[in-house]
């Protein structure tokens, strides 16, 4: 996983310039592109942070590569810079997704603040992915009596009633409560309860 | 004459010949032989004279019809007739030298008016003299060549020769005379037919005359026959002015068929002089007649011209007036009449100058518009063109009238619209210049407050001046911020309250553009189509701004058409439309548009005219837009140059938030 980094795609090169400075002297990371074509070309996966993209380019426009990424499943925060600021083009890039929208000179302040913001949403989703992909490795590892008890508890039935269901004994009910609980790292019932109504959420394998 | 008696025989001596050619050529033989034989009173110095030749007439009507190259049948029917109706030797070679030469002579005349392109029949006195003057000269070639094989042959004593010779001329050429110009004016049967059956008690009263005249003449003393001779001439010239050339030829045909008659048993002498006062008779009928005939096409064809300009005065949208020298109105058509409220026809001793005050007629022609004042005294603006009739000289002048009134408020309406269209497209025009520099001073702009960002932070960590430095790059970054406020309010300012949206009529949009564009449509020679199809829903849009379009558009187009070099410039504007949009495109045959300016077609400042701006099709997209549409180009497959698609939704677009 690499720094949060912000990917500026301007092709005015004075512009490029100034802003890299800027978010870099601000105490961000920054790499510049002229084009979307060519951010598109080097683009990697594991790249962390935001896309700060001007909108009029010639070649691909800023809502076209918004378009692409998307395409592409590239979940990138992006935020759109004009020096052409109209209701209309505003309202058409935040409705292709774009998590801002700035305009030309912007002030320095704004801009980090933006930017900033859109680097934690980015961590944030990445987080929020990381746990579920840590939840499912988990799930993944019970048998499947012990997922049914565990989807059967996460509906809140007492143990007497899961054996019922399941035609076992209320005793081998809680040998394998005391199994999954192991296997999913839960200390307490509230933690199982949790990960259950992650489970529900999936289909069963 | 020597081109006549030196003229050859045109060859081929039998032309075209076909089956009704020789049935043809056949009734001419035996009719030949028969007018001979009546014709024929006796043998003058064994020559074969008679008072007048009828065959003569028929022989150059054949040869006129049938063409010269037919001139064998001419000397089989002229051997013919000597054999049967004087006997002569088959054998004899003087008969058949004589039949060939005058075949000659005859077919010789018949080229010769052939050549001269006289038309047939004949209806001019010039014509008629023409056609006199042609057959006096061939006569007398044939009558001298005919004495001389005969005085050759030794048949006729050399001494007789000169008096021989007047007598056999003179027949010849009454025949001719008379029977010639008859025969090719005859009239069709029907027509003839009609004037019969509607004049009949006068041709009958013509014909006693006639008839009568004939009888007295000839029921006198032999002696005596000759000098009562000019009452022939009191019904000939009656009937000549009254039915001009044929019926005048008609008259001399029925007095020499008479005369013939008469004088089978005794021939007035001297012969003659007989033969003078028939020559006489026939060219009295054939150039009066003539002149009759002139006259009567003459006086139809001025009818006929008459009665087309009566009609054209009728039907003209125009008021016509025709001025007298002293400048009063002689005449008016209707729409004149009605264009000065004169409803009850022309008031007497009119005026010009009551009706157009300001109408001063000096110039031979000319043009104005001025006012017109009508009958009931009210004014309107009249469009006056006139003209001096010329010949015959200062007679007058005609004056045509036009009421002006709607023109001038067509012109006015257009003037206005066309300097709305132009206030519209300098608005525009200022706009796209202030959002295009917005965004161009913009970016360095952006570059500038970032670097003067950037520097106050590097300033940073600079001691005592450091507050100093930092007051500065803000004041600066301030100023540029400045800037920015300022392009931007600017583009705003044009951007807004232009836009209007209502429903657009696209025919009668697109109907005032055309009409606004065909002065240049002509003079650079380029056609227009204009192709309408399909329903037509009307988007909601600024007309204006769609007119200014359209106006770019085809400017654009015929300004390439100028550039091309095919025979035949072309431009095409189709419209047409669906439930969803309507569309527009427009095609030239210019040399279109090159891949790399095409890829920046639309941006500001981008053209490839020298003297153009590069913001026509700029503003043009941008108001497409504004409609919530698009406006885009391709290369013309169908014209070969460019061809630029309006598409607009008829929905209309949602209200921007």
């Amino acid at each position: 996983m690499s720094a949060p980094t912000v990917f500026v795609v301007d092709d005015d090169a004075a512009v490029r310039d100034a802003l890299s400075l800027l978010i870099s002297l601000k105490g961000l990371r920054v790499s510049t592109f002229s084009c979307g074509e060519d951010f598109l070309a080097v683009y990697e996966h594991r790249w962390r942070g935001c896309l700060l993209t001007d909108l009029q380019m010639p070649g691909m426009s800023g809502l076209e590569l918004q378009h692409q990424l998307t395409e592409r499943g590239i979940a990138l925060p992006v935020i759109v810079l004009t020096a052409h600021g109209d209701v209309a083009t505003a309202r058409t890039a935040l409705k292709s997704g774009a998590l801002d929208f700035l305009e030309k000179p912007v002030d320095d302040d704004v801009l980090v603040d933006v930017l900033e913001n859109a680097i934690r949403v980015d961590e944030e989703r990445h987080r929020a992915q990381a746990i579920e992909l840590h939840v499912t490795q988990r799930l993944e590892r019970l048998t499947s009596r012990e997922r049914d008890v565990l989807l059967l508890l996460s509906e809140g039935l007492q143990h007497r009633e899961i054996a019922a269901r399941l035609a076992i004994s209320p005793r081998t009910v809680e040998v394998y409560k005391a199994r999954m609980m192991e296997k999913l790292q839960c200390r307490t019932l509230a933690e199982v309860l949790r990960v259950g109504a992650e489970a529900r959420l999936r289909p069963s394998q | 004459m020597t081109q006549f008696t030196s003229a050859a025989v045109p060859a081929p001596l039998l032309g075209r010949w076909n089956y009704r050619s020789w049935a043809g050529a056949a009734a001419y033989i035996a009719l030949y032989v028969l007018c001979d034989w009546l014709s024929y009173v006796q043998p003058v110095l064994k020559l074969g004279i008679t008072p007048w030749n009828p065959q003569t007439g028929l022989t150059l009507i054949f040869l006129l019809t049938f063409g010269p190259q037919w001139l064998g049948c001419t000397a089989i029917a002229s051997f013919l007739a000597e054999l049967l109706v004087r006997n002569a030797s088959p054998t004899s070679p003087l008969v058949l030298a004589a039949s060939v030469w005058i075949a000659l002579g005859f077919g010789g005349l018949a080229a010769l008016l052939r050549h001269w392109h006289l038309d047939l029949p004949i209806r001019t006195p010039v014509a008629a003299a023409k056609l006199a003057g042609a057959c006096v000269g061939a006569t007398i070639v044939i009558a001298a060549g005919y004495v001389v094989l005969f005085v050759a042959a030794g048949v006729l004593p050399p001494e007789n020769a000169l008096r021989a010779l007047p007598k056999l001329l003179i027949g010849d050429l009454t025949g001719v005379l008379t029977l010639t110009p008859l025969l090719v004016s005859t009239r069709p049967w029907g027509a003839a037919l009609r004037i019969l059956r509607e004049h009949r008690w006068q041709l009958l009263g013509q014909l006693a005359v006639l008839v009568l005249s004939v009888w007295l003449i000839f029921g006198l003393p032999v002696t005596v026959q000759l000098r009562f001779f000019y009452l022939a001439f009191v019904p000939v010239i009656w009937i000549s002015l009254r039915w001009g050339l044929p019926g005048g030829l008609l008259a001399t045909l029925i007095i020499q068929v008479g005369l013939i008659i008469a004088v089978q048993d005794e021939t007035p002498s001297p012969l003659i002089d007989l033969q003078f006062l028939m020559l006489t008779l026939s060219l009295t009928a054939l150039l009066l007649g003539a002149a009759v005939t002139e006259r009567a096409d003459v006086l139809q064809r001025v009818a006929m011209r008459e009665a087309e300009q009566r009609a054209l005065l009728t039907m003209s949208p125009d008021g016509v007036l025709a001025i007298d020298a002293s400048g009063m109105v002689r005449m008016a058509n209707p729409a004149a009449l009605e264009l000065f409220g004169a409803s009850n026809g022309l008031p007497t001793a009119t005026s010009l100058h009551e009706w157009l005050p300001d109408l001063t007629l000096r110039e031979p022609a000319g043009r104005a518009t001025l006012h017109g004042r009508r009958v009931d005294g009210r004014n309107f603006t009249a469009d006056i063109a006139w003209a001096r009739l010329d010949p015959p000289a200062n007679a007058g002048f005609m004056v045509t009238v036009r009421d002006a009134t709607e023109r001038l408020r067509l012109q006015e309406e257009a003037r206005e619209r066309d300097a709305g269209v132009a206030r519209a497209m300098r608005f525009a025009v200022a706009g796209e210049l202030a959002s295009a520099l917005a965004h161009e001073l913009n970016q360095p702009i952006t570059a500038l407050v970032s670097y003067l960002r950037a520097s106050d932070i590097l300033a940073a960590p600079f001691g005592r001046e450091n507050e100093r430095l930092k007051t500065t790059l803000g004041k600066a970054a301030h100023e540029a911020m400045r800037a920015s406020e300022v392009l931007r309010r600017l583009r705003d300012f044009y951007r807004s309250g232009t836009l209007k949206r209502e429903p657009v009529h696209l025919p009668t949009l697109c109907g005032s553009v055309v009409v606004a564009f065909q002065d240049r449509l002509r003079r650079a020679n380029t056609s227009l189509v204009t192709h309408m199809g399909g329903p037509l829903p009307m988007p909601h849009a600024d007309a204006m701004q769609l007119e200014i379009v359209l106006h770019n558009l085809l400017a654009n187009a015929l300004d390439a058409v100028c550039h091309s070099t095919k025979p035949r410039r072309r431009i095409e504007l189709h419209v047409g439309g669906n439930s969803e949009e309507v569309f527009l495109r427009i095609e030239d045959c210019g040399p279109g548009v090159t891949p790399e300016l095409a890829a920046k077609l639309f941006e500001p400042f981008v053209t490839n005219k020298p003297d153009g701006m590069g913001l026509g099709l700029a503003i043009s997209r941008s108001f497409v837009r504004a409609a919530g549409g698009e406006l885009t180009f391709e290369p013309s497959e169908r014209l070969g140059g460019a061809c630029f698609r309006v598409r607009i939704p008829t929905r209309q677009p949602a209200e921007l938030s």
